[in-house]
């Protein structure tokens, strides 16, 4: 069979970064399933691209689909012909859909009976004519994170089509989308010099590019862009600050990258670093440059396109980058003007979100918060060192920078900033660094605070987003979190386990909840209220509060349960310890470790099965016919041992009192692998006890004692974790 | 090339790429796009094409002349086309080649920028134009306006004419930028910044600015209800302008802000329905 190389370049008006791998990767999925239902068979599916062009191109397509015959099952054999002979109207109408005579269809066996079946053959189609039909789709189908029209056709994409190039060898595979009839032109990049590259064979696809300079696979871009930027970076005298998410998007922003080197000038390092970077970065797209030292007063940028004019480039950025570095210290002059105390109350008209007040009332609860988090960890039975009036300092600061021109400016250095200012304000260096790393954690791997009382401010923040957005019913969906609640749960959970905060979550959660507001606040100075019509209630979406709570908790026990897998518990043991993983997060992790380390024991598995029996029976004993009492009936010790006659029973109780104490106590010191041993023991009486007693007996007295004795030992049991969700060695 | 040169480059630009070259609206706005050849333009199910100067107030980014990049007022360079043509980045480039910007030897990079404006219900996507790092455009196709599907789609180009001077020139302060060859920028509007600046945000008058903002949207209403969509929407800008400076003055409590944007957004909604049930010809 013949076959030929085909190419296909969809031509857009810039795509953001953003959107390209993912549309090249739907391209190449697609058009392999487009192939497979068409039955067009070729040596290699390939996609590259740029931001102004996704390119396909497959391998040695065949010309043509082999034609194929197959059989097409039909009505029961018995309704061929009628009992006068003749052929009847289903069998005429199944031969007919199938182009075939009455006479032609064939008896075929099958497991259900005889049927009848049409042979029928599938003309083999020219690979033009099936791309020309199926291309539209597949480009149609490409999805886009946003997605815009602009023609009369009202298709959908993320950009503008310009250009369709549909080659199969030196064929045009014809067809027309979204306005643009395809050909044989390559996209050529707006503005430039090169005439428009009209290429006679697929196979000239990718030198044609060359030709104009465009390098369209986008790992050999990545790779001359280390390359050239590190080697720009070593002739400037320092060492390239890498930055995965801004390689990235510049590989796609750029379709023939080539660095620049540049300076500024050095007495702009006497701005934070976090400053100059984000300038760098977001201005000029700009990759900073570093010794041992510290940030080097120079910079690689990126352009795109060869290397003409490369001194007025230069020139071009450190003069735009100069005066962003200007206007940064411009506002960084004036927000030094006043302490960051003095900004606080600049917070009450910086907006918190829509339908939950200010940044001044968020500070108020944070602040509050926190002092409820540190009076319960330093009351207790092991209360833990704090000094509550840092974590106050910081709570009370950490919003401050909102108020800040520079954060107006740079939003995403809040933070960062108000450590800064902190700093320069002469304060405490805890408290500098808790406001610094107030967000912290940035990310599922990032650090988390590094003083104790930076990080309780931390989590009183992230709590009391937590409860408002819940308040106000933004529950994340599995598709979206636009308030990245599943971060703010996450790095409450990474502060307790890091610190090993036995913090009782659930509480803090309520605590966090009953600040919110039951609607927003009113209206307070400098902000008199001017339009006095326009105060009225909230929408009526807002869950009831008790609702809200329950959904949260229900949240953050999911947070809990993924962050328990990650780190690499097993999912039957997360469950084993969810009914009271939150009362304290070390705690839920130090019983998931106990259950881990036991679950290699062949007892253990032998141990849970009989527990699992234990929880069914109380499980499935109704209230009813327990004398309205219930499976989890408490009798007192005394009255449990003189209902209880059956020696099994008997030392299924002694055995269960022998060890009470000792679970209890292990539990108290945390010791949860010591209590899971002891338990262990209970594994022959309670074996026994199954094999010589029914529990479910006639006698409702009977019945009820021991019910009575297994709910005592499932509580025992479950201290320390709910066995009966373990499913074995692992 | 002189600030009033670039102006000038431009409308003949455009002029010869076949758009009408209007004036500015004689009312002051936040953007080029309350402009009614854009506002009504892009709505109607007519082709358009206009190109216009149009200054820009936004009270908030005064910085009373001391900033050499922000002005509390500035010129913007607007095209609008309908049905957006398909060669119209092309074109766009050309613009800027007549203005000695060639892309060619400089870095030109096309920033995913998507524009939303809550108060006209509008949104639209293209991106920030950036030419060696410098933001000197806003390429937008327009796809909702009032809440509305637009058909067909516009494409509205709006220059940055301060950003492209400062480039051309050389200058670091927009203050020092040849207006005309004997004028600088400073000469015209340094007074107004630090006037304006002064006026913004220390001297408005609240409860005046508060009282027209409720007596215009009320006018708006009324005149809308008799079927004046222009005279409505002049209404819809004059409180979209006293919104602004109210925000400046510090005037609007974090829950006044939502509730007035969605305000002027109602009634701007109005005027919209009543321009798509009967055109501005009545």
């Amino acid at each position: 069979m013949k076959r030929k190389d085909f190419v296909l370049e969809i031509g857009v008006e810039p795509l953001p970064a953003r959107f390209v791998r993912p549309a090249l990767e739907a391209l190449a999925e697609g058009s392999t399933a487009m192939l497979k239902g068409a039955r067009l068979d070729c040596a290699a599916v390939r996609v590259l691209g740029t931001m102004r062009r996704l390119v396909l191109i497959l391998d040695e397509l065949a010309d043509r689909t082999e034609s194929l015959a197959r059989e097409v099952q039909g009505p029961p054999a018995r309704l061929l012909k009628d009992a006068e002979g003749r052929f009847t109207p289903q069998a005429e109408g199944f031969a007919r859909k199938h182009g075939v005579r009455p006479s032609e269809l064939l008896t075929v066996p099958t497991p259900k009976g005889e049927f009848l079946a049409a042979r029928v053959t599938e003309e083999g189609l020219s690979a033009l004519a099936i791309l020309g039909r199926e291309l539209p789709a597949l480009i149609g189908g490409l999805k886009f994170a946003k997605a815009m029209e602009w023609e009369r056709t009202r298709f959908s994409f993320g950009r503008p089509i310009r250009g369709l190039l549909a080659l199969h060898g030196s064929k045009v595979v014809g067809f027309e989308l979204a306005g643009v009839k395809s050909g044989r032109a390559v996209l050529a990049a707006p503005g430039s010099r090169a005439k428009p590259v009209r290429i006679a064979d697929a196979g000239r696809y990718l030198s044609a590019l060359r030709n104009m300079a465009v390098v369209v696979d986008p790992e050999e871009r990545r790779s001359l862009l280390m390359k050239r930027m590190n080697a720009c970076a070593k002739g400037a005298g320092g060492i390239l600050d890498s930055d995965e998410a801004l390689l990235e998007e510049t590989v796609f922003m750029t379709e023939h990258p080539v660095p620049v080197a540049g300076q500024f000038r050095k007495e702009f390092l006497e701005l934070p670093e976090g400053l100059i970077k984000t300038v760098l970065k977001g201005q000029l797209y700009a990759f900073p440059l570093t010794t041992k030292a510290g940030l080097c007063p120079a910079f690689v940028a990126v352009r795109d396109g060869a290397s003409e004019g490369q001194k007025e480039v230069r020139e071009g950025f450190e003069g735009v980058l100069e005066a962003r570095l200007d206007d940064a210290a411009f506002y960084l002059s004036r927000d030094l003007k006043t302490r960051l105390e003095d900004k606080l109350p600049a917070l009450g008209r910086v907006s918190f979100q829509k339908g939950l007040g200010s940044m001044a009332d968020k500070a108020a609860r944070v602040r509050e918060v926190t002092l409820w988090i540190c009076s319960q960890l330093s009351g207790g039975a092991a209360p833990v060192a704090l000094d509550q009036g840092i974590a106050e300092a910081i709570a009370r600061l950490a919003y401050a920078d909102l108020a800040c021109e520079v954060i107006r400016e740079f939003p995403e250095l809040q933070g960062a900033m108000g450590g800064f200012y902190a700093r320069r304000n002469g304060l405490d260096e805890r408290v500098a660094s808790g406001i610094a790393e107030f967000y912290q954690p940035l990310g599922p791997s990032a650090p988390v605070p590094c003083a104790l009382e930076g990080a309780l401010a931390a989590m009183a923040g992230k709590l009391d987003n937590l409860a408002c957005h819940f308040a106000i019913g933004n529950i994340p969906t599995a598709a979206a979190d636009p308030y990245a609640l599943r971060r703010s749960a996450l790095g409450v959970l990474r502060i307790l386990a890091e610190k090993g905060l036995r913090l009782d979550l659930t509480s803090a959660l309520g605590f966090a909840m009953s600040l919110v507001p039951a609607a927003p606040p009113g209206d307070r100075p400098p902000a008199a209220n001017i339009f006095p019509d326009g105060g009225r209630g909230r929408s009526g979406s807002a869950l009831d509060r008790a609702q809200a709570l329950a959904a949260l908790k229900e949240f953050v026990m999911g947070r809990a349960a993924s962050f328990f897998e990650e780190a690499g518990f097993g999912p039957d043991a997360v469950r084993s310890v969810r009914d009271s993983a939150l009362r304290s997060i070390p705690s839920a992790m130090e019983r998931l470790k106990a259950v881990e380390e036991m679950r290699s024991d062949p007892r253990f598995a032998d141990l849970c099965q009989a527990f699992k029996r234990a929880s069914n029976i109380l499980r499935s004993s109704k209230p009813d016919q327990d004398g309205g009492l219930g499976g989890s009936d408490r009798l007192s010790a005394v009255a449990l041992r003189g209902a209880l006659k059956e020696p099994a029973e008997i030392a299924l109780l002694d055995a269960l009192e022998r060890i009470e104490a000792d679970v209890a106590a292990a539990t108290s010191e945390h010791d949860y692998l010591a209590a899971l041993r002891v338990l262990a023991s209970m594994k022959a009486p309670l074996d026994r006890f199954f094999e010589d007693v029914l529990v479910m007996a006639d006698d409702p007295v009977v019945r009820r004692s021991r019910l009575a004795l297994l709910a005592r030992m499932v509580r025992c049991f479950k201290s320390v974790a709910d066995l009966a969700e373990i499913a074995g060695p692992r | 090339m002189n600030f009033q040169e670039i102006i000038l480059e431009l409308s003949r630009f455009w002029a010869r790429e076949g758009c009408l070259i209007i004036q500015p609206y004689d009312m002051e706005k936040g953007a080029g796009t309350f402009n009614p050849a854009t506002f009504f333009g892009a709505l109607s199910p007519e082709p358009t094409a206009v190109a216009y100067v149009e200054p820009c107030r936004r009270p908030t980014d005064g910085r009373y002349g001391e900033n050499p990049n922000r002005l509390g007022k500035y010129y913007q360079f607007q095209v609008l086309i309908k049905p957006a043509p398909c060669d119209i980045i092309a074109k766009y480039l050309r613009s800027l080649g007549c203005l000695g910007l060639d892309g060619r030897s400089h870095d030109l990079r096309w920033i995913e920028d998507d524009w939303e404006s809550p108060t006209l219900g509008a949104s639209g996507l293209g991106w920030e134009v950036r030419f060696d790092g410098m933001e000197i455009t806003q390429f937008t196709y327009f796809q909702i306006m009032g809440s509305m599907p637009l058909n067909p789609i516009p494409v509205e180009i709006t220059y940055g004419l301060e950003r492209i001077a400062l480039y051309l020139q050389k200058k670091k302060s927009v203050f020092d930028l040849d207006y005309s060859d004997r004028v600088t920028y400073g000469d015209l509007h340094l007074p107004g910044e630090r006037q304006f600046s002064r006026y913004h945000f220390e001297e408005a008058d609240i409860e005046l600015l508060a009282r027209h903002f409720k007596e215009f949207e009320a006018e708006g209403e009324r005149l809308a209800a008799k079927g004046l969509t222009l005279p409505a929407y002049d209404c819809v800008v004059r409180v979209s302008h006293l919104f602004n400076v109210l925000d400046a003055r510090g005037a609007i409590s974090v829950d006044e802000r939502a509730k007035l944007i969605g305000r002027v957004r109602g009634l701007a909604k109005k005027v919209i329905n009543l321009y798509l049930e009967g055109g501005v010809a009545a």
